[in-house]
């Protein structure tokens, strides 16, 4: 049962996801507004985070045994028990690191964004992306 | 008619991506034997019983970031640091205005107060995430990102001059950043530049000694562990991403002089 219930909601949760890129694929496609498009990009690059988040609980032990965080608690230890039982109950690291490095550059390309934005609205007095493209040239 | 275009291309988007990521679940995505990489990771990184291959780090994800791909990061620190200087250039030949800050300007006392109380508590925190990151989740980058809240909290909460007037300027900002980011360089290089200097072979981003490289950061100092470069790497990380963000910030948020067009 324990089984089954973990299952289901890990299937609900990366579902979910799938139904929040289309969400956000929509907002970037067909809202006009650019601070929209860029709330939906940054919705985006989060649900894309997420995805690579998942892979790092990929075969977990058993849902009766939960994962931890890939982070050793007690140490110096003084015997390998600790460390047999740390390596085969924590989440696989790397993916947070990657995930770690691509939110800090998320974040310094949407300040990026946001002073296009800026100059955007100086150059057309508007950030409607269709006003902008008429006045295109 | 055109709604449901745009429904029936998204809807399909994403069945379609769905339906790649099943399909091909051997080799696209990562299966389950990935594991093996994982445990080789978290096996490796405080292990006093492989003296060859630990970091002394018992934070995998610090481990992971600045030992095992620190040339990832450092690129990836170069890529934010691109991103910072193309948002500065397109704000750059603008004058801003330079004035003091009068009471009237920004918020009420009562949040004003507050805020003096609660800035400083924001910048503890944030310096304890970034310089406790090899031992407890977090690192230079949280830390960091962390700390760039408090000016943006002051510039809303007082007036985007008062910055300015407390010394917190975008030139001293931008040497910060580069101070930080010679740090992180010259980090990386230490122990290469000692190996030349001693004639003892040694490698760019060596942290600990290895067989054949006798030469090592101190990770242990007094019982407390600095996990070699990985405290360096946070702390100088933590001094770039604070002052780069915290420079966008006061940049994007200072007033012009005059309307240029």
């Amino acid at each position: 049962m324990v089984g089954f219930l973990a299952e289901y909601m890990f299937t609900v949760i990366y579902l979910s996801l799938f139904v929040n890129l289309g969400l956000t694929l929509f907002g970037l496609f067909y809202k006009p507004h650019y601070i929209k498009k860029l709330i939906m990009l940054s919705i985006l690059g989060d649900t894309l985070n997420m995805f690579t988040i998942f892979l790092g609980y990929r075969a977990w032990p058993t849902p009766t045994t939960p994962s931890r965080p890939p982070i050793l608690l007690t140490y110096p230890f003084e015997n390998t028990s600790v460390l047999v039982e740390f390596t085969s109950r924590a989440v696989d690291p790397l993916p947070q690191a990657l995930v770690l490095t691509a939110v800090v550059i998320g974040l310094a390309v949407m300040v990026f964004l946001i002073f296009l934005g800026d100059n955007l609205f100086k150059h057309y007095g508007t950030l409607d992306m269709r006003e902008i493209r008429r006045l295109r040239g | 008619m055109r709604r449901v275009v745009s429904l029936a291309v998204l809807v399909s988007i994403v069945l379609g991506m769905s339906l790649l990521i099943v399909l091909s679940g051997q080799s696209f995505y990562p299966s389950e034997n990935l594991r093996w990489l994982a445990v080789v990771y978290l096996n490796t990184t405080y292990n006093p019983y492989l003296p060859d291959f630990t970091v002394w780090s018992p934070e995998s994800v610090t481990a992971i970031v600045w030992d095992y791909r620190g040339l990832d990061t450092l690129y990836e620190t170069t890529v934010f640091y691109l991103a910072i200087i193309a948002g500065l250039a397109l704000g750059r030949g603008v004058k801003r205005l330079n004035q003091k800050p009068t009471d009237e300007s920004g918020l009420s006392p009562i949040v004003k107060t507050v805020t003096k109380i609660t800035g400083p508590m924001i910048l503890a925190v944030a310096a304890s995430i970034g310089l406790h990151g090899h031992l407890t989740p977090g690192g230079g980058f949280q830390g960091g990102a962390t700390a760039a809240v408090v000016p943006v909290v002051f510039i809303v909460v007082f007036s985007s001059f008062y910055l300015l007037w407390k010394g917190v300027s975008s030139q001293r900002m931008l040497t910060l950043r580069s101070a930080g980011l010679i740090g992180i360089g010259l980090t990386s290089i230490a122990l290469f530049l000692a190996g030349l200097l001693l004639g003892l072979p040694s490698y760019v981003f060596q942290n600990i000694d290895k067989t054949t490289s006798p030469l090592s950061m101190p990770y242990d100092v007094h019982g407390a562990l600095l996990s070699g470069t990985l405290w360096w790497f946070n702390l100088f990380e933590f001094l770039a991403v604070s002052s780069g963000f915290t420079l966008a910030f006061i940049i994007l948020m200072t007033p012009e002089a005059e309307e240029k067009w």
